[in-house]
């Protein structure tokens, strides 16, 4: 017996939210992946945490199909990332408003 | 409350904090290397949650690839010479705001729920399991997922290739940025980092 | 279809059909195909009007004894609830009417040979004539007020045409739409009141409105109001006051044109509404009243007018409008025959002094009375003796047909109980007879030092300045014809008034002379009067050695006070500049600009500024937006949450 279920989801729930807080507050491109990653991250956790209440492999499956798509959306949206800074020599993404 | 529920607490804890630092350093490299504890941690929680072959994943991929790639993106860019405003108001205010509201709906959502106070048990699935389980039922997701590594090589070579800077690039420097799915904009450290110095400004 | 004819009916339709038609078919094909041909559409437009003529007397003699309306539908105007029938109404006083149409139609048209001979809108001229024939018979001819309506509103479009024939002369085109303007005034009134009576009774058949079941029905207040309305038409198309200063101005058409319409026959279509409407009118006293107080105003104030007009069409203008104040004078009396004889009479000496004023101004190209006088008109016989007949008549001497048509007026008047009426009355033929010898005695007898303008430089001629010298001689034989044979109609005429008083009064069942004879008026009395004024004009404009100054241009605020018509054109042009200028237009100009165009303005501003807003949501800092997506994402799923548990 460990904690209850619901711990587990507010946990990565909280962890949810800062990384949401931090892909919308902090004026770095580079910030805001990684504020994806954290979120990619809590979901990580709550799914392998349901696949523990369930007794179902599905959920850890899940987070590795997770670990492999945030891995490939990492290497992308770096390279653009880098891609953009040769481009308009800023990580500013108030920079980036050229479809207004 | 049992050994494995306060290791659960302290790691949680670990993690929020160290996440909750990260998003919050000016310093990018900071914020990385405390994002990599936070992975530790996480790690750990699967660990706890009786999955020790997606811990080490974890540990390989996440913290071992991806945010030394970020690293290597971190130190490669003159980031230290392009200030960030940090924290205007007009977007931490509402994202306080509507992260608050978030936290209490989901706080409700599991209290309301009825399945959520049910503790969890103590199981592991080993490797073994897990590999047998995944093969068995998705072993076409896992096909696909290879195709999509191969994209996304593809996607940022292509993004980071430059006139005149492939040239200095050898076939086998290709091969080298090869291991876990890194980005090939960087094939070669000396190579890459003297092209892109050159062509920086 | 009803009928109580004596012959077989069969014969009146077939004459009905092409004496109602045939100008209608030669209008069009002279306005649409024959324009080239000037004789081809003159000798069309006077064939469909003789063959009018004929049919119309051809009807009056079959007709002679009928004992009561025959009515013919040809079509039905059915709505739900609504069922107008078209046809035909023949009946006594509707025989008359078309006889005297169709006859000075034909007279006026042969006469035009001569006087518009050699105008380039030659074959328009005779195409709008057939079209006023045409719509003025229909008119005559109606069953139902609604299609008398729609005619009278064609007779008042011809009117229009004709008088701003000469379209290249700015005061006739302002004449043209004055003209129609104000008779549409009174025909919004005439509309409003005949659909009153739609609304009470559903039944707008003129013969059963005559009879006493419909109107009998109708509440007095009603009757009283439909009745004013109803007359509103008949102040706006026989110029009563105050719709009375078109006439004057629609003196700008062709003097054939004023002959036909402007004196016969069009602003006698007022006239003749009211005698046929009479049984209906005479069932509300009060209305009677009021119509009675119109024509008397109508006629004295344009008596007033004429006395010191200079222009010759002019004065007979005024001389129109006094004189079908006198008609609703008479008629408003219950004078029934009185009325009616005096339109027939009016008919014949007013067309027959138009026509003969045509003539001096054919020939002398001016109109100022002073002018014509001086350039010698007098040496023309045939004219100056018709117009010499034709102003005894209008003054009302004996043995010409004025003086009975006059003498009945007086009788109705006198059997009235106020004798107010009756001195207005006497008044007006007192003036009658002083302005039409004032006209015949500037004319004929000029006075050598009297020619040009003290009062002003002499009026435009309006004649036809195209023809020659040498082509007047032809012309003049082709116009002396008519003014022969009116002449010698109104010397005949007054004759046969005795019958005709037998024939009128057996068709009118209801109505008639108000009360007892309170006093008989002997008929030297208002002989009398005509002779003073004829004694007073000779005085001052014939003998030799006068000053041809009348007693009025002596006194100069009344003379500018009649000369400028009673300013009622001044108050008419102040409305029209203050409600409708300043008014309304203004009113509307600010709408159109203000709400109109400001509205749709508004509105793409509103989408361009929305589409703005919207862009701004779509497209800027990218966190922003994902701030959104969250926001949207913690919202729906509280939504679904909540719905859910």
């Amino acid at each position: 017996m460990i904690v209850p279920f619901g711990h587990v989801l507010l946990v990565a729930g909280i962890i949810f939210a800062l990384g949401v807080f931090c892909a919308v507050v902090r004026r770095n491109l580079i910030m805001i992946v990684l504020g994806i990653e954290i979120m990619l991250n809590a979901v990580s956790i709550a799914f392998v945490a349901a696949a523990l209440r369930w007794n179902n492999l599905e959920g850890q499956t899940f987070v590795l199909f997770i670990l492999a798509v945030a891995a490939t959306e990492v290497s992308v949206g770096l390279a653009i990332i880098v891609y953009a800074f040769r481009r308009t020599d800023s990580f500013d993404p108030s920079r980036f408003n050229l479809l207004r | 409350m049992t050994f494995y529920g306060f290791f659960f607490y302290l790691i949680s804890a670990v993690v929020i904090g160290a996440t909750a630092i990260a998003i919050t350093r000016r310093n990018l490299v900071h914020a990385v290397v405390y994002l990599i504890v936070s992975y530790f941690g996480t790690a750990m929680l699967f660990y706890l949650f009786g999955a020790p072959l997606l811990a080490a994943l974890e540990i390989i991929i996440y913290a071992g690839a991806i945010m030394v790639l970020f690293l290597f993106v971190v130190m490669m860019i003159k980031i230290e010479s392009h200030e960030e405003v940090m924290f205007p108001l007009s977007q931490w205010l509402p994202a306080a705001v509507f992260g608050l509201i978030y936290l209490a709906a989901a706080l409700m959502a599991i209290v309301e729920t009825p399945g959520t106070e049910v503790s969890l048990r103590m199981l592991t699935a080993t490797p073994i399991q897990f590999a047998l389980y995944v093969f068995e039922h998705h072993w076409f997701s896992i096909e696909v997922i290879s195709i999509l590594l191969l994209l996304a090589l593809v996607g940022a070579l292509h993004l980071g290739f430059r006139k005149g800077a492939a040239q200095g690039s050898s076939p086998h420097d290709a091969d080298a940025s090869l291991a876990g799915g890194s980005a090939g904009s960087i094939s070669t450290p000396r190579e890459a980092a003297s092209a892109t110095i050159k062509e920086e400004i | 279809m009803f009928f109580h004819s004596v012959l077989s009916p069969q014969s009146s339709v077939l004459l009905l059909i092409p004496a109602t038609m045939l100008p209608l078919a030669a209008f069009l094909v002279t306005f649409i195909f024959t324009r080239r041909h000037p004789r081809l559409c003159a000798g069309l437009s006077i064939g469909s009007i003789a063959v009018s003529l004929v049919c119309s007397c051809a009807l009056m003699a079959l007709n002679f004894k009928m004992t009561g309306p025959i009515q013919y539908s040809v079509g039905l105007l059915a709505s739900s609830g609504l069922d107008i029938p078209f046809g035909f109404l023949v009946d006594r006083l509707n025989l008359l009417m078309i006889v005297v149409v169709s006859a000075v139609s034909f007279l006026v048209q042969v006469y035009s040979l001569g006087y518009m001979a050699g105008d380039p809108g030659f074959s328009r001229y005779y195409s709008f004539m057939s079209f006023f024939a045409w719509a003025m018979i229909n008119l005559t001819l109606s069953p139902t007020i609604l299609q008398l309506y729609i005619f009278w509103e064609l007779v008042g479009l011809s009117s229009y045409l004709l008088i701003g024939f000469w379209y290249e002369k700015f005061s006739a085109t302002q004449a043209g739409k004055k003209a129609f303007v104000m008779t549409r005034a009174g025909d919004v009134a005439f509309f409003i009141g005949f659909l009153l009576l739609f609304l009470h009774t559903g039944n707008l058949s003129i013969v059963d409105l005559n009879g006493r079941a419909v109107s009998a029905a109708l509440p007095p207040s009603v009757l009283t109001l439909s009745a004013l309305l109803i007359f509103g038409g008949i102040v706006g198309k026989s110029a009563q006051f105050p719709l009375l200063t078109w006439l004057p101005d629609a003196m700008e058409g062709p003097t054939p044109v004023s002959a036909l319409l402007h004196s016969a026959t069009m602003v006698a279509a007022g006239v003749y509404l009211f005698a046929r409407l009479f049984p209906f009118f005479s069932m509300s006293p009060t209305a009677m009243e009021v119509f009675l107080a119109i024509g008397t105003i109508s006629m004295l104030l344009a008596s007033t007018m004429a006395i010191v007009s200079r222009d010759i069409k002019k004065v007979w203008a005024f001389s129109t409008i006094s004189q079908l104040g006198f008609m609703i004078m008479a008629l408003g009396s219950g004078g029934y025959f009185a009325g009616v004889f005096h339109l027939t009479t009016h008919a014949g000496f007013k067309s027959l002094l138009f026509l003969c004023s045509g003539v001096f101004i054919h020939r002398y190209g001016t109109n100022d009375v002073y002018e014509l006088g001086r350039l010698g008109s007098r040496r023309m016989i045939v004219p100056t003796v018709s117009i010499i007949v034709g102003a005894a008549a209008l003054s009302g001497f004996p043995p010409f047909s004025g003086y009975f048509s006059k003498e009945a007026i007086m009788a109705s008047l006198a059997a009235l109980p106020n004798p107010a009426w009756l001195a207005a009355g006497l008044a007006g033929v007192f003036l009658t007879a002083y302005y039409s010898f004032r006209l015949i005695f500037i004319l004929l007898l000029p006075h050598p030092a009297r020619s040009l303008g003290e009062f002003g430089p002499p009026q435009e001629a309006a004649g036809n300045p195209a023809a020659g010298p040498a082509a007047h001689e032809s012309h003049y034989r082709v116009m002396a014809w008519p003014l022969i044979i009116l002449s010698a109609v109104t010397v005949v005429l007054g004759f046969f008034g005795d019958r005709l008083k037998a024939f009128l009064d057996a068709g009118i069942t209801v109505g008639g002379t108000a009360g007892g004879e309170h006093f008989a008026l002997p008929s030297w009395v208002p002989l009398g009067l005509a002779g003073a004024g004829l004694v007073l004009a000779w005085l001052e404009f014939g003998r030799r050695g006068a000053k041809q100054i009348g007693f009025v241009e002596r006194i100069p605020p009344l003379f500018r006070l009649f000369a400028e018509r009673w300013y009622i054109d001044r108050f008419y042009g102040l409305l029209v500049n203050l409600v409708v200028d300043r008014g309304i237009s203004y009113l509307c100009y600010q709408n159109d600009n203000k709400v109109i165009d400001a509205s749709i303005d508004e509105l793409c501003e509103g989408t361009v500024e929305g589409g703005r807003i919207v862009a701004f949501l779509q497209s800027g800092m990218i966190q922003y937006r994902l701030l959104v997506i969250f926001a949207v994402m913690v919202l729906l799923s509280i939504y679904f949450f909540f719905q859910v548990i």
